[in-house]
């Protein structure tokens, strides 16, 4: 009989004995995985969402007078120098005059009698489309504000602040939820194992007496640990993509969620959690045996 | 009731290594012991300095009477215990000094049947025997044919399915004898084997390790029962207070 053949028999020897708290740690492992993917899943579409409204972040600094060329050149040097932009557009006062008259429209006769250079001109700086950039938007208007000639500086400010918190608690719930997981995953895999070498002390040193080699009573544990974070992650990342579709279906039609486009994690992020759940339980595992199992 | 002798000294010994080579005239040495003590916390001597060679593909009795250490020296002779002094080596190899996978290839040349059966009582009968046989991957029909064949020897065919928790004493001594013997080892340690049988079933018992023995194996018996070596021709010798003493050859005593 094969070496590989004989561990397969022993581990489903070891789950049928001991099917009781397997489950329990499967349903764990699933949990974890599942509290986890789901709080990530939110944070990685608010952090898409985030992308989508940074597109229309522009900040716009008012400013007293029209810079002349060599100004202009030293405005650019000085917002680069703050953090890189996408993009730095001057506005003069004609072109913002004439911006202000689009978008009256049909009401533009009320501009008839002002002077077409009563806008002050101004500087449109567009930042960066990533959420570090969108997280400091506050600290570069203030930097923006000091720069020489600037009379105001204008942005989204109340969403763009309240979007950074949120994102900010995500982010630690993320950490929280992952720390969860690690902790839970090697803790109940380890516990499992360890009352598996508990119950089966007689049959252990049964084995070694008639001549087991290490990795003949090892493996099956280590086997054992891995399938439970094989499974585990699985159930776990399955059970969100069916509450995903299922929050989907439901909520379709016009509505708050219309405003973001959700999508499931791509399949090399899931193929990550599931790869990271198996390391976990292969860790409990061997942690378990290192302290358990005097070979 | 039997004569006693002044303490033997080992024979000369050869160098066989147990694991490279097929065991089979008696003019080797399979198991060499000297001058070995063995002291339990906190100074209870169970052996003391003991020195012996067995020939490979002998029968050898150690008898005494209970607590006078001959599961001390059969536990030593299969690693169960290392000794407090002396050296041990099996066909050539210390086996106290073995680890990881050489104990473990070691182990597997040799059959223990150990006095308190160690027996997996939740388990069947064939499992039992059979798991001597599976850590050296035998293959599944070979290891169910064997185990077939043992429990007819010893008159336990009937006995495949129970489950060992639920067999008398005197047949659970039966399925550790072929258990230890399942694997067809180089070397067979066997600890009161008859200790619970009847005279037919002893007798049956008797017959399937002097087949072993016939087909090379070392067999080390340590017995109390007499009616099992009174007639032997084989070596006896007796342990007395950790002391091992040579007695004359069986028939005589």
């Amino acid at each position: 009989m094969s070496f590989w053949l004989t561990v397969i028999r022993q581990v489903g020897r070891n789950l049928r004995m001991t099917w009781g708290s397997q489950l329990m740690t499967l349903l764990t492992v699933s949990l974890s995985v599942l509290i986890f993917a789901f709080f990530y899943l939110i944070y990685a579409n608010m952090l898409n969402f985030g992308n989508k409204l940074g597109d229309d972040l522009s900040l716009i600094v008012y400013l007293e007078e029209e810079p002349g060329p060599e100004l202009r050149q030293q405005l650019i040097k000085k917002i680069t120098t703050f953090d890189e932009v996408e993009e730095i557009r001057f506005i003069t006062r004609a072109k913002a005059y004439e911006r202000f008259a689009n978008q009256l429209g049909k009401n533009q006769d009320v501009l008839t009698d002002m002077p077409k250079d009563f806008l002050p001109p101004s500087i449109e700086v567009v930042p960066m489309k990533n959420l570090r950039s969108l997280n400091q938007v506050k600290l570069f208007s203030s930097y923006l504000a000091r720069l020489p000639g600037t009379l105001k500086v204008q942005y989204g400010q109340d969403w763009v602040e309240r979007f950074y918190y949120f994102t900010k608690l995500l982010s630690i719930i993320v950490l929280l939820s992952g720390t969860l997981l690690i902790l839970t995953t090697i803790f109940m895999v380890a516990y499992t194992i360890r009352l598996t070498i508990l119950g089966r002390q007689a049959e252990l040193e049964l084995l070694k007496l008639v001549g087991a080699t290490n990795n003949y009573i090892r493996t099956p544990f280590l086997l054992e640990g891995l399938l439970q974070g094989l499974l585990g992650s699985f159930l776990g990342i399955a059970s969100l993509y069916i509450l995903f579709q299922w929050i989907k279906l439901r909520f379709s039609g016009p509505g708050f969620l219309n405003l973001f486009e959700f999508s499931f994690f791509p399949p090399v992020v899931s193929l990550t959690i599931i790869s990271v759940s198996i390391l976990l339980c292969t860790i409990g595992s061997y942690s378990t045996m290192q302290k358990f199992l005097r070979i | 009731m039997t004569q006693l002798f002044a303490p033997v000294n080992f024979l000369p010994r050869k160098n066989t290594n147990l694991m490279n080579k097929p065991l089979k005239t008696q003019t080797e040495t399979m198991i060499e012991m000297i001058k070995v003590s063995k002291i339990y916390p906190p100074d209870v001597m169970a052996l003391d300095d003991v020195s012996v060679s067995i020939g490979t593909g002998e029968m050898f009795f150690i008898i005494g009477m209970s607590g006078a250490g001959k599961t001390t020296l059969l536990k030593l002779l299969c690693s169960m215990e290392t000794p407090s002094k002396g050296l041990i080596e099996i066909g050539g190899v210390p086996i106290h000094q073995q680890k990881g996978f050489k104990l473990a290839k070691l182990r597997q040349k040799i059959g223990v049947a150990y006095q308190d059966f160690k027996l997996l009582t939740d388990r069947t009968t064939a499992e039992n025997i059979a798991i001597s046989m599976e850590v050296s991957y035998k293959k599944p029909q070979m290891i169910r044919n064997r185990v077939r064949n043992l429990l007819d020897r010893l008159n336990l065919a009937d006995k495949h399915d129970t489950i060992t928790g639920e067999l008398s004493r005197g047949e659970q001594q039966r399925v550790t004898l072929a258990r230890a013997i399942a694997n067809s080892p180089t070397m067979i340690l066997v600890d009161e084997p008859t200790g619970n049988l009847d005279a037919t079933t002893t007798e049956r018992v008797m017959q399937l390790l002097t087949s072993c023995n016939k087909s090379g194996a070392t067999v080390v018996i340590a017995t109390h029962d007499e009616s099992i070596y009174r007639h032997t021709s084989h070596r006896v010798m007796e342990l007395r207070k950790g002391q091992l003493y040579n007695l004359a050859g069986g028939s005589a005593i």
